[in-house]
């Protein structure tokens, strides 16, 4: 589609929703639109990972009309003055309706006419919105979901606010016990108590070492050592293992780069310039535990008890890569694998779970592994429902299904596994009693748990409607997942739970 | 579940990463606090005023021994504004000055930082009276302010290193947090960093306290009265503070206060210094000869009166530093800008001596095989060359209408511009700037000459040139 306009010499933006999609249409584009060597491609591509030098010659193309084409993720979509193009076309949902606007946004000449294209991918989300688009058009743009209660988030600015003005000891600030917090930032060096207050007692300006763009801010640097070492990008921290692992194709601008190591301490990747003919997708495996239940229910089927729970609280999230797959460009073909150790990576967060009970589970009528595929089928309907009710990006949320541990906090023992086909094999694991997590993907949780738990009947409902309606015949990635990966049957036991949960 | 486990998970907590001091280990006396140690170990004593109590410390030092400026030689220290004779006339006495130098908690600046040692300086009875003021805690802040107002108030003209971006603006700062104090500010404030930089960064490169003292001050044959030697890492301060916050460990805190007593001291020694300068350099065009040293100082003098705008004094400064002997690429610089002002001044003659003097760069074709960048000075001198030979084509084209000789000088320029670049002697960037301007020149310079063109406007290559080398 971008292609077309790129023809017509419109200048175009599209826009992706993931770096790794965003390096991989520009690599297509610069293909379709080759020219002379020791030119700049026609196509640009622009990410937050980029430097910004080469961001502000972008932008600065854009304005001037010398840059036709861009492809980019959202860091384009607002805030930054790229002049008015001709067209836009939207490679997946943006994920709320006010991203969907803004994008459309960029384009809009004075004079003549413009175009935005929304390209549905096959994520249930997109689907669901291109098939009810009265859905899109009709509702008003998304309210901001704020928490302010995060405690990584608070105690940044806790730490920002006693460097502007000493804190008294009667202060308050949001709900916690702010002398307690106090007490802890004392302990480890940041603040100092002179009779009623508590001074900042370091050098440095803490509001340097606060990110506006996630929670903690340990970034890495991705180091070029083609030639003589240089810097050319940067990737936040949770981002970092699963694109700049060892081995992994890094793709900036369309050029490819190899990693050759990744320093996990002093937070550096080394990559060398290659040019091949693949990119790569990380592997990740991911625990659940919980640690502190804040509420929980039965869930109620029709009057009687379904042998099921609601719940939500604390929970600790490992999470880790333990491969890579090498998938070729154009044909997404898998070209191959690799298998990685990496550091695991532990986030501790919120969540909202579905316990499904023994009861349950051994009565519905299907084999051992379908009932499993209906489980993971029903969580990824669940997801995409759940990103829709709460208005929040995919990648807010985090899926995962664990057993349900003897009693809620108990000493219970992560599942260690020596090697990475171990881990794989315990994803296929049978569940007696399972937990379905949604957990919220940032750490110490921004507040989507608790609202899940409340609307937990619009969020069953809402799952069985998507599912019913979807057209396929036994799963695809708009409903359930595609059948290769959760198996024949996943569509009908997902909505043989759901019926017995009630709805 | 555990509510410190919750908390030992947070990012937040933990400060950040990079930050490797090594304290020292904690020592806590068994006489008390460490602001009594300290008090002990200094021979300090308890300030009381109306706002609280705080640590302060008086001493007195034979030198450096006060000065004695002119109003000329101030008025070159002094901003320049209208109001400059009736500054003049407040700065004059030097009683009147107040040395302050602050030891802060960082350099951030803004509402964390505090200045908790306060140190002031002013000359007395023959020498020069130190006081410095320490807050044993963060609360006594107030009380060390109200002091230094006072002392302000009795000496209203401030003389810092560097106070003007960091010290005065923190202080203000602070007055303004306490909620207290209305009109604290000083009557004049002598920032001598900038003249300082002006006059020996030429020289020595940086412009650190201590470098000068080194450098400048200790170089007339009598040498300061204290010394550098075991003076501490200014950069490890602000941890040591923090240290004796927590820890109440004083001792290190000894060596702060020796460190600001030393800063003071040369402030004030520096401040003698420079007037000095300024005071012999009215006199200099006559002197016969000097050291280097001292020929590279004049040079940074007659930069300093271009920027302040007096033309004349710079010029004769120029020429007597030229006349001494400079070193080679300093030498260049003194050219160069000497010929600007010479031809701003429409002496066109000594410009063009000067701008000639600059076109001799010896072994121009030598290097033409070698394909390594040469030397920094020879880059140099090659740069100062065509620069002036483009300053010779303005002059021919513009002021004695000779638009051939332009035009020579432009195509010799244009093909040292070319070979510099194919033996990367210049970086090709820097190159390319240049080599525009000059085609601009060329191809107006062919137009009046009705030459024939040589040059196609894309290339610098000067393929057909033969006739000009």
């Amino acid at each position: 589609m971008a292609q077309e306009f790129l023809k017509r010499n419109l200048q175009t933006i599209v826009f992706a929703n993931s770096r790794l999609y965003t390096e991989v249409l520009m690599t297509y584009l610069q293909q379709a639109n080759p020219v002379p060597p020791g030119r700049l491609p026609a196509v640009r591509g622009y990410r937050g990972g980029y430097l910004p030098g080469e961001r502000r010659e972008i932008e600065h193309g854009l304005r001037e009309g010398r840059i036709r084409g861009v492809v980019s993720t959202n860091a384009l979509e607002l805030g930054i003055d790229i002049g008015s193009l001709d067209a836009t076309v939207m490679a997946g949902y943006a994920g709320t309706i006010a991203s969907t606007w803004q994008r459309a946004g960029r384009a809009g000449r004075r004079s003549g006419s413009s175009c935005a294209v929304l390209v549905a991918s096959s994520a249930p989300l997109d689907q669901f919105i291109v098939q009810h688009p009265d859905y899109f058009f009709g509702r008003s743009p998304e309210h901001a979901f704020v928490q302010p209660d995060n405690l990584e988030i608070l105690v940044n600015h806790l730490k920002c606010a006693a460097f502007e003005l000493p804190i008294a000891t009667d202060e308050t600030f949001g709900s916690v016990d702010v002398p307690d917090l106090c007490n802890r930032l004392t302990e480890a060096g940041f603040l100092h108590r002179t009779g009623e207050h508590w001074h900042w007692t370091q050098e440095a300006y803490p509001a340097d070492a606060v990110s506006l763009r996630s929670v903690t801010s340990d970034n890495f640097v991705i180091v070029n050592i083609t030639e003589e070492a240089e810097v050319i990008g940067e990737v936040d921290f949770s981002s970092a293992l699963t694109t700049v692992h060892p081995k992994a194709i890094y793709l900036h601008q369309g050029q490819q780069f190899h990693v050759e190591a990744l320093n996990f301490e002093e937070r550096k990747a080394y990559v060398k310039r290659v040019d091949v003919d693949y990119y790569t997708d990380a592997i990740r495996y991911t625990q659940v535990r919980v640690l502190e239940s804040a509420a929980s229910d039965r869930i109620d089927a029709r009057g009687a008890d379904a042998q099921a729970a609601r719940s939500h609280g604390d929970v600790l999230v490992r999470s880790q890569v333990i491969g890579f797959k090498k998938i070729k460009f154009f044909t997404n073909e898998n070209v191959g694998d690799g298998k990685l150790e990496l550091p695991e990576n532990e986030m501790h967060t919120t969540a909202f779970w579905l316990t499904l009970e023994r009861p349950l589970v051994e009565s519905l009528p299907f084999s051992v592994s379908d009932r499993q595929s209906g489980m993971f089928g029903l969580l990824h309907a669940l997801e995409s429902i759940a990103t829709l009710l709460l208005m929040c990006d995919g990648r807010d949320l985090g899926t995962a299904i664990g057993e349900r541990p003897p009693s809620p906090g108990s000493a219970i023992e992560w599942e260690e596994a020596a090697s990475p086909e171990a881990i794989a094999a315990l994803a296929e694991k049978e569940f007696f009693e399972p937990n379905l997590y949604l957990y919220d993907a940032y750490p110490g949780g921004i507040g989507f748990s608790e609202p899940l738990y409340r609307a937990h009947h619009i969020l069953l409902a809402k799952t069985r409607e998507l599912i019913a309606a979807c057209p396929c015949e036994n799963g695809c990635p708009s409903c359930v997942g595609p059948v290769g990966e959760r198996g024949e049957r996943a569509k009908e036991a997902a909505l043989f739970i759901l019926s017995r949960l009630g709805v | 579940m555990n509510r410190g486990d919750k908390f030992a998970r947070i990012a937040a907590l933990r400060p950040a990463r990079r930050h490797v001091t090594e304290s020292p280990a904690p020592c806590i006396s068994e006489t008390g606090t460490g602001g009594d140690r300290l008090a002990e170990l200094l021979g300090a004593r308890i300030n009381r005023n109306n706002y609280g109590e705080h640590l302060s410390l008086l001493q007195w030092y034979a030198t450096p021994e006060i000065c004695s400026p002119d109003a000329r030689s101030l008025s070159l220290l002094l901003p320049q504004s209208a109001d400059l004779p009736a500054s003049v006339n407040a700065a004059i006495d030097p009683r009147q000055w107040l040395f302050l130098d602050t030891e802060t908690t960082g350099l951030a600046g803004g509402t964390g930082t505090y200045a908790f040692m306060i140190g002031i300086a002013w000359w007395e009875a023959g020498g020069l009276q130190v006081e410095q003021f320490f807050m044993r805690d963060l609360n006594e802040e107030h009380s060390v302010l109200l002091e230094l107002a006072e002392r302000i108030k009795l000496r209203p003209v401030l003389v810092t290193f560097n106070g003007k971006s960091f010290d005065w603006p923190l202080l203000e700062t602070r007055y303004r947090m306490t909620r207290s104090f209305r009109d604290i500010s000083p009557k004049l404030h002598l920032d001598l960093l900038h003249p300082a930089r002006q006059i020996w960064r030429l020289r020595i490169g940086s412009v650190r306290l201590r470098d000068l003292e080194r450098e400048v001050l200790g170089r007339d044959g009598r040498s300061l009265d204290w010394s550098r030697h075991d003076d501490i890492d200014s950069s490890l301060i602000p941890q040591m503070y923090f240290d004796y916050l927590r820890r109440g460990t004083a001792e290190p805190l000894v060596g702060i206060f020796r460190h600001n007593q030393m800063d003071l001291r040369g402030l004030a020694a520096l401040a003698g210094k420079i007037l000095a300068l300024f005071d012999s350099g009215h006199g200099i065009a006559n002197a016969p000869s000097a050291e280097t040293h001292d020929a590279i100082d004049v040079l940074g003098l007659s930069r300093l009166m271009r920027k302040r705008g007096h033309s004349t004094r710079a010029r004769e400064l120029y020429e007597t530093a030229l006349r001494f002997g400079l070193p080679r690429s300093v030498e260049r610089l003194a050219q160069r800008e000497l010929a600007q002002l010479a031809k701003r001044e429409m002496d066109y003659a000594r410009a063009i001596s000067l701008w000639d003097a600059l076109r001799e760069v010896p072994c121009r074709g030598k290097h033409k095989e070698n394909g390594c960048p040469l030397a920094e000075d020879a880059r140099r001198a090659l740069e100062a060359a065509i620069d002036a030979a483009e300053q010779l084509a303005i002059y021919y084209e513009h002021r004695a209408k000779e638009p051939q000789r332009a035009l020579d000088l432009i195509q010799a320029a244009i093909v040292e511009l070319g070979e510099a670049h194919d033996s990367s002697r210049l970086p090709k960037d820097h190159t390319s700037r240049i080599q525009s301007r000059l085609l601009t020149r060329l191809l107006r310079l062919q137009r009046r000459c009705g030459a024939t063109p040589l040059f196609r406007r894309s290339k610098a290559r000067a393929r057909a040139v033969d006739t000009t080398a």
